[in-house]
């Protein structure tokens, strides 16, 4: 057990990445239209988000500095800048969508309101911010993700042509009257997420809140290894519960009610109760992730202490940045836009904070002022490098597809 | 130090690198450097060298560029500057510097208002 809960980091983190309000609807939208011809690139994001993070968490283990840290350090105030207006607007948005998120789950739920749930919401993740010690944090929310587990319970329930999904991903084709542009507008959009930079800030600042040193390197590579890729399964077993219900009755995803249908139709009202408790929880941990990674990014900049481990007092100008977050969170859900619309809009501001920082985690994991011996070895490089060009044609391509597709519809 | 000389290049080894106080304490990031003795402040034929660790409005002119007057510089002295690593460690607390005094502020009028701010969040639970 012990064991288990030293996971819950990779875990928590990956649910953000994966499976947060804004992902949950991408993952079923791509499955409803472009049934699982996808999932080859969730398997390239998980890859690269294994070696990126993987290198940003080694990096906080032996250097004890944690990702913007270094941004800052090696790309000087300009670009680290750039990337910290990109990287805030990402966290921002994605922090305004979950809150929506744990409203709309809580409104499926409850049948109360979602706007009157808004507030209680905010007021839920501040109070954790505030209070919950960082592992409690951590457990009980990684933990309680896992639930949505349910959704690969249910696909095996709904017993599909396992020869045909297979088919699907072994073979992607684009579905009649798809448009090429559409199916790599996904592409990117699940590449995106795959690799979003919060992930690697919240992971490395994680370590250091976590006091890693040298001695937990493999403890390190084993959350790398479990949180991502379980990530990657449950946005597949999403996509693929999408593909087997929804896509042969050519039902168009919108909403968070339809995500939940193929579940409730497999496994009855108790599998969908599980799942509703894995989705609040899930974009509960987005919020707290984002939230965080919004503090964690500005102290880092500016060298302002930092750290849930810290007393509150002892960090005053990182939690007054996490309230600022929330309240404009909070804000912005009150003009009632569509929170799930929000995050197709971080698209944008990925293409400038994608690149900006993997370059220079990668130089840093490379540095022996940092790393002493535990520099990169040469298939981390290698592979770095291949994916440094990935995430620049993703970038680049990124802003193009959204106009062109109108982002994806 | 050793008798060894180190080569410390302004630009790679101490502008934006993080400063900590002699507790380890995050205090700033080196927003700008202070360098005398190369417009004549000093002594002709004396070296120049690094006066200070500047911080605040400074960053916004490294932005921007201007000068902003030395009367809105917040310095640490080089003095004051302990060692040279991955990060700049002082040999003075934090708490003693002006440079800190909107952490300081924001304090002692905000996040220490709330209820619950000066609770050690390590202390409580499982321990």
């Amino acid at each position: 057990m012990k064991k288990l809960l030293g996971l819950a980091l990779g875990i928590l983190t990956a649910i953000g990445g994966f499976v947060d309000i804004g992902d949950l609807v991408t993952n079923a939208v791509v499955g409803s239209r472009f049934g699982l011809s996808l999932v080859w690139v969730v398997a390239v994001g998980v890859v690269g988000i294994c070696l990126f993070a993987e290198m940003s968490g080694r990096v906080a283990a032996v250097s004890g500095r944690a990702t913007f840290e270094i941004i800052r350090e090696r790309l000087g105030p300009r670009a680290a800048g750039a990337n910290l207006a990109a990287s805030f607007a990402i966290n921002l948005l994605t922090l305004t969508a979950e809150i929506g998120g744990i409203a709309l789950a809580l409104h499926l739920a409850s049948s109360i309101e979602p706007r009157l749930w808004i507030p209680v919401a905010a007021l839920a993740v501040w109070l954790v911010l505030w209070r919950v010690k960082f592992s409690i944090m951590e457990n009980v929310v990684g933990l309680l993700g896992l639930l949505l587990i349910g959704f690969a319970v249910a696909l095996f329930l709904l017993g599909p042509d396992w020869g045909e999904l297979a088919a699907q991903v072994a073979r992607p084709s684009l579905p009649e009257g798809e448009h090429a542009a559409s199916y790599w507008f996904y592409a990117v959009a699940l590449f995106g997420a795959a690799m979003t930079p919060y992930e690697v800030f919240f992971f490395s600042s994680g370590a250091v809140e976590e006091r890693w040193t040298r001695k937990d390197l493999s403890q390190n590579r084993l959350n790398v290894l479990t949180g991502f890729p379980l990530g990657g399964l449950l946005s597949v077993a999403i996509a693929g519960c999408a593909a087997v219900v929804l896509m042969p009755r050519g039902i168009e995803v919108s909403s968070l009610s339809q995500i939940v249908l193929p579940v409730a139709q497999a496994g009855g009202t108790l599998l969908m109760a599980v799942v509703i408790v894995g989705i609040v929880a899930a974009t509960f941990g987005a919020a707290l992730e984002t939230a965080l990674s919004s503090g964690y990014t500005l102290a880092q900049y500016f060298g302002w202490s930092w750290g849930k481990f810290r007393r509150t007092v002892r960090a005053a100008r990182f939690h007054l940045s996490m309230i600022v977050a929330l309240l404009l969170g909070v804000g912005i859900l009150m003009t009632s836009v569509d929170p799930i619309a929000v995050t197709e809009m971080s698209v944008v501001f990925s293409a400038v904070a994608l690149p900006l920082t993997y370059v220079p985690i990668l130089v840093v994991a490379n540095d022996p002022e940092y790393m002493g011996d535990h520099v990169n070895g040469r298939v981390a490089n290698g592979l770095g490098s291949v994916y440094l060009v990935i995430v620049l044609l993703a970038a680049v391509a990124a802003i193009p597809l959204m106009i062109a597709t109108g982002a994806g519809s | 130090m050793s008798a060894r000389r180190r080569l410390i290049d302004a630009r790679l080894h101490l502008l934006d690198r993080q400063v900590l106080d002699v507790d380890g304490e995050p205090v700033t990031t080196v927003d700008d450097l202070e360098i005398v003795g190369v417009d004549g402040d000093a002594a002709p034929g004396e070296p120049a060298h690094v006066a200070a660790v500047l911080t605040g409005p400074v960053l916004v002119t490294r932005l921007l560029g201007g000068d902003p007057p030395p009367s809105r510089w917040l310095r640490v002295p080089w003095s004051q500057v302990g060692h040279v690593g991955i990060t700049l460690d002082l040999t003075v607390r934090g708490d003693s510097l002006d440079l800190d005094w909107v952490e300081r502020w924001v304090r002692d009028h905000v996040i220490g208002r709330i209820p619950g701010g000066a609770h050690d969040p390590e202390e409580d639970v499982d321990s």
